[in-house]
């Protein structure tokens, strides 16, 4: 039998749809899982693999908030989260455009210089940072949790992000600026950053999601159940004495996983995007 | 401001404002950085710096005793601890999985996604989820998923009739295991990267090669390929920093084991750090993490020059 | 406004007046968030308070998993509670660190306070010479929980009626595992909170070991690899892998789940019982060519060198650990003090566990042996993992695996 043109195509985009599909399914599955599996009983998980509970078991989220503050290791990732993207906005915008747009003796050197940084692992600096924590008498604070990515490789890159939209911006933006009788800041605040709102978004959606999904740091710095951040607390169920509470576990990690993944799917576009300009600036 | 309504022009020429434009431009330049400058000098360069001075020292954090070795500690992980070479070889199996496969992968996606049309959409969405999705949470299920006889994976792979391995509990098969969930985890990235660069290639070239009568693969080898060569170099140093940087998902799914079948560079620095707590040694294998990290860049780069010329 | 004003100048006058006696906050570290624990240690603090104005004690719940590394990391990183809970293998540590002080002239001028009521065995690890560096205040043997329904399910007398009759040994535990195993969807035999592969190896292993007569390290010596150790841990790898009887590394058999039908735990764990479901009870531990060996797992009371407040908080200890608040602790805690482990109180003071087998509880107490331990642990245990992840492999040659662990502990013994 032959097949038409068209025939041929819809028969390839099957193939097309069904490998994709295929290759989805370990992209998609933990989620289904972990979802299912903080409505069951900790002997149901490890029982016959089922998407659908036998029982469903909603004393699980309640469960979650009586084990640890919870509510309170959840606000701290949210208000940790938003600190860190607010600063980073402002300061990485304030370098980006005096980088991009302000002709300086060094400003060249100051590039290569901060650029090095975006190959050295948080873990080369961690110890020292330790160190200068103590001193600082911050330790088992949020301070170092919001310093250290401000300041660490991630602003660095929000700087560079922000320097390359900034470079591409008209010529006469400075001139028209100065016209109206602004001053500097007055061009970047009243000018340049509402032109460049897509840079700032992608700032800020990257750097809230790096902050929010940050482990190592909160490991090291944080001592005391009610100060930690989420990635710490969902590692921590265990009872009193040391044994794993994995279906609390994975009702917390449902819980602290679902908001991002909402939000991800109604703007899945422009948090693709944002990643992407990250990607190839950085 | 800078001239007095009173001098006159032989005062102004042999005495110019202090506050030229270019001056003032500079000091505004170098005030716009300067949040960014101080914070990264004492948040960063300065613990870079510090390390240098930990790496000569013994130091153990619960007594606070610190007595100055020299390189004591560098002798003792490139000579003396069998661990270190067995940790740099986990780190480098690490990174040889991890890199191709992820890069394999992701241009495979990319490919299969680069152009609009129905579905394309939802299946990107898919693929870059894990990205946005904390490695702790990422890695808790996966660990759960990979349990023995009771974990999903196996449960499914025995309704196929395949005796699936104790993946957590055998050094290689666990290596594995933490290699291809995090590639899952991560692949979404380079996919997007990747989209954007097939994008960015001009139809036309792919046009007229198909005129000439190349084949899909040809034109993938002869056009596509080399226009993405920026693109994959940049990939791969991100990636292969990535990779070396990995300590969550280790953390978490493995600890390190088991037969220490896991224990990469920054597990390890982590483990000598915060759980023997010797500064000095963890600091030395900080140091040692650096120059190996910062040389793989340099190489990479360098290989893109001697591609470009 | 002026009100305002005139009310806090009054404030001020106050805080000022009561400046000396006020606000002294003791920082105590503890591993349970349980808030039955929490209120019986904050009424201990209540008491305390009564006799010490203006003092105040905090507990902070650091996660058991965590806790010795969390809590260097508050004593390094400048942050330190004055005292807290300590592991019994992390105290060897702390004292070599000069991490915590000798409590020894406060608990010995303290009125009232006797500390040769403490058992001996139980103070060893604690006491250096005339050094008393913690004061344990669990002292927990480790029993076998078993479930009855499933012991009448296979036909099997229980381990109580066996250990009755002087028939419970380790060839009988054996025996009885795997008969369990067979007949129930269960396993025979569970390590202790299913962690006997990851962070409870030394509770794995130890109770057949030394129920063989054999030892984990002595004088600098590893006995690992001695003949009684292989021996013992020898049968331990055929119940796993040749019987199939004990959950396997890697898989679940939740003892409290009804996944095994027997586990090794202390009594604590009682508490997670009443909704188990099932019919079960506690028993000593099978005997073994050395007899019997029971084995104890303990908990102290450290005031840390870092403390800003050392005399206040040892104070603290001394009063915690007196003869009526380790009474009232004895609910939840497995005494040390003499006096208290033989009233009838503790017998009865636990309402899960019947009096008879209460009274094995506190036999197993007096009578036990604590973990190992060592100055060394972190590095004895991160240089151990390694070499048991390849010991429970179900190919491993037991002998030479054995040797392999020792030969990697050998170094920091």
């Amino acid at each position: 039998m032959e097949l038409t043109r068209t025939q041929s195509r819809i028969l390839m985009r099957i193939c097309w749809a069904l490998s994709l599909g295929v290759v989805a399914v370990p992209f998609v599955f933990p989620f289904l899982w972990m979802v299912s599996s903080g409505f069951k009983s900790a002997t149901e998980i490890f029982g016959q693999p089922s998407l659908i509970p036998r029982v469903w078991r909603w004393g699980n989220f309640v469960e979650v908030f009586e084990y640890q503050p919870f509510a309170r290791q959840y606000f701290n990732s949210i208000y940790i989260a938003s600190s860190v993207t607010v600063i980073t906005l402002i300061l990485s915008s304030l370098a980006g455009y005096a980088l991009a747009r302000i002709r300086f003796a060094g400003a060249g050197l100051l590039m290569l210089f901060l650029v090095s940084a975006l190959m050295v692992p948080e873990e080369v600096t961690i110890v020292p940072n330790f160190f200068l924590m103590k001193w600082l008498g911050v330790m088992d604070t949020h301070v170092p949790l919001i310093l250290l990515p401000v300041f660490g490789p991630h602003g660095v890159m929000a700087t560079f992000l922000m320097r390359q939209y900034f470079v591409a911006l008209p010529k006469e933006l400075e001139e028209a600026g100065k016209l109206d009788g602004l001053s500097r800041v007055g061009i970047w605040w009243k000018i340049a950053l509402p032109m460049s709102r897509p840079a700032l978004a992608a700032v800020a959606i990257i750097t809230f999601l790096f902050s929010w999904n940050l482990f190592l740091e909160p490991l090291v710095f944080l001592s005391s159940l009610e100060n930690f951040t989420l990635p710490l607390a969902l590692s921590n169920f265990t009872d009193p004495y040391g044994a794993p509470l994995w279906h609390l576990q994975l009702a917390a990690t449902s819980l602290a996983v679902l908001p991002i993944l909402i939000v991800y799917l109604i703007a899945q576009r422009q948090i693709i995007e944002s990643f992407a300009m990250s990607g190839v600036k950085g | 401001m800078g001239t007095l309504p009173d001098s006159d022009t032989t005062a102004r020429a042999s005495r110019a404002p202090w506050l030229t434009l270019r001056r003032r431009e500079a000091i505004e330049g170098w005030l716009f950085v300067s949040p960014t400058l101080i914070g990264f000098l004492i948040f960063f360069l300065g613990p870079l710096i510090a390390v240098v001075f930990y790496s000569l020292s013994e130091w153990n954090l619960l007594s606070q005793k610190t007595t100055y070795v020299g390189l004591a500690n560098y002798a003792d992980a490139l000579t003396e601890n069998p661990d270190f070479w067995h940790v740099i070889r986990n780190s480098v199996f690490f990174a040889a999985g991890l890199v191709p496969m992820n890069m394999a992968l992701a241009l495979a996606l990319a490919i299969s996604l680069s152009r609009p049309g129905k579905g394309v959409v939802f299946f990107r969405t898919v693929f870059f989820a894990p990205v946005i999705t904390s490695a702790v949470a990422w890695a808790i299920v996966w660990k759960f998923l990979l349990q023995g006889e009771a974990g999903a994976v196996n449960q499914m792979l025995a309704q196929v009739g395949i005796d699936g391995p104790n993946w957590l509990r055998e050094p290689n098969w666990a290596m594995v295991a933490v290699i291809v969930t995090r590639v899952i985890k991560m692949v979404g990235l380079n996919m997007i990267l990747y989209i954007a660069a097939l994008q960015a290639i001009p139809r036309d070239y792919e046009q007229a090669a198909r005129l000439e009568g190349a084949s899909g693969w040809q034109i993938f080898r002869m056009v596509t390929w080399p226009l993405l060569a920026p693109t994959t170099l940049i990939i791969m140093v991100i990636t292969t920093i990535g990779s070396f940087k990995v300590f969550d998902h280790i953390y978490l799914m493995t600890g390190g084991g088991p037969e220490n079948g896991t224990l990469v560079l920054a597990y390890y620095i982590y483990e000598q750090a915060f759980e023997f707590f010797n500064i000095g040694y963890a600091s030395a294998l900080a140091m040692i993490m650096f120059v190996i990290v910062l040389s793989l860049t340099i190489v990479q780069l360098l290989l893109r020059q001697k591609g470009s010329a | 406004m002026t009100k305002l004003r005139t009310l806090s100048t009054a404030g001020a006058m106050i805080a000022l007046l009561s400046g000396p006696l006020a606000a002294q906050e003791l920082r105590f570290t503890v591993w349970t968030g349980n808030d039955a624990h929490l209120a019986m240690l904050n009424g201990i603090a209540d008491s305390f308070t009564a006799t010490h104005p203006g003092v105040t004690v905090k507990y902070e719940t650091i996660p058991a998993g965590d806790y010795v590394q969390k809590l260097t990391f508050q004593l390094a990183g400048g942050n330190p509670p004055d005292l807290g809970w300590m592991f019994e293998n992390s105290i060897p540590t702390f004292i070599a660190a000069g991490a915590v002080r000798d409590l020894a002239p406060t608990l010995t001028s303290t009125e009232g306070y006797d500390v040769a009521d403490f058992s001996e065995p139980a103070m060893g690890l604690w006491t250096q010479g005339d050094s008393i560096y913690g004061v344990p205040f669990s002292t927990s043997p480790f029993m076998i929980y078993f479930n009855k329904d499933m012991f009448d399910a296979a036909g099997l007398e229980d381990p109580l009626t066996l250990a009755a009759k002087g028939e419970w040994d380790m060839e009988k535990f054996r025996e009885v595992a795997k008969a369990l195993s067979e007949a129930n969807d269960a396993y025979g035999f569970e390590f202790k909170d299913g962690q006997g592969y990851d962070s409870r190896i030394m509770h794995a292993i130890m109770p057949p070991i030394r129920a063989y007569g054999g030892f984990a390290w002595q004088d600098g010596e590893c006995g690992f690899n001695k003949p009684e150790a292989v021996a013992a841990l020898t049968m331990l790898h055929e119940m796993v892998f040749a019987d199939g009887s004990i959950v396997p590394p890697g898989e679940q058999g939740d003892y409290f789940s009804g996944g095994s039908a027997m586990t090794i735990n202390q009594i604590s764990r009682a508490s997670k019982m009443p909704e188990a479901g099932f019919n079960w009870g506690i028993a000593p531990l099978p005997t073994g060519p050395a007899g019997a060996a029971p084995i104890i797992g303990q908990a102290g009371l450290a005031v840390f060198s870092e403390s800003k407040n050392p005399e206040l908080a040892a104070e603290f200890i001394a009063h915690m650990t007196n003869a009526e608040n380790v009474a009232v602790m004895a609910q939840f805690f497995p005494p040390a003090r003499k006096s208290v482990l033989d009233s009838e109180a503790f017998i009865n003071a636990n309402a899960l566990i019947p009096a008879e087998q209460m009274a094995n509880v506190s036999a197993a107490i007096e009578e036990g042996r604590v973990l190992p331990s060592h100055e060394r642990s972190p590095q004895i245990d991160a240089a151990m993992k390694p070499r048991f992840d390849a010991f429970w492999r179900a190919d491993a040659d037991v002998a030479a695996s054995l040797d392999a662990v020792c030969e990697a502990i050998k170094g920091e013994l």
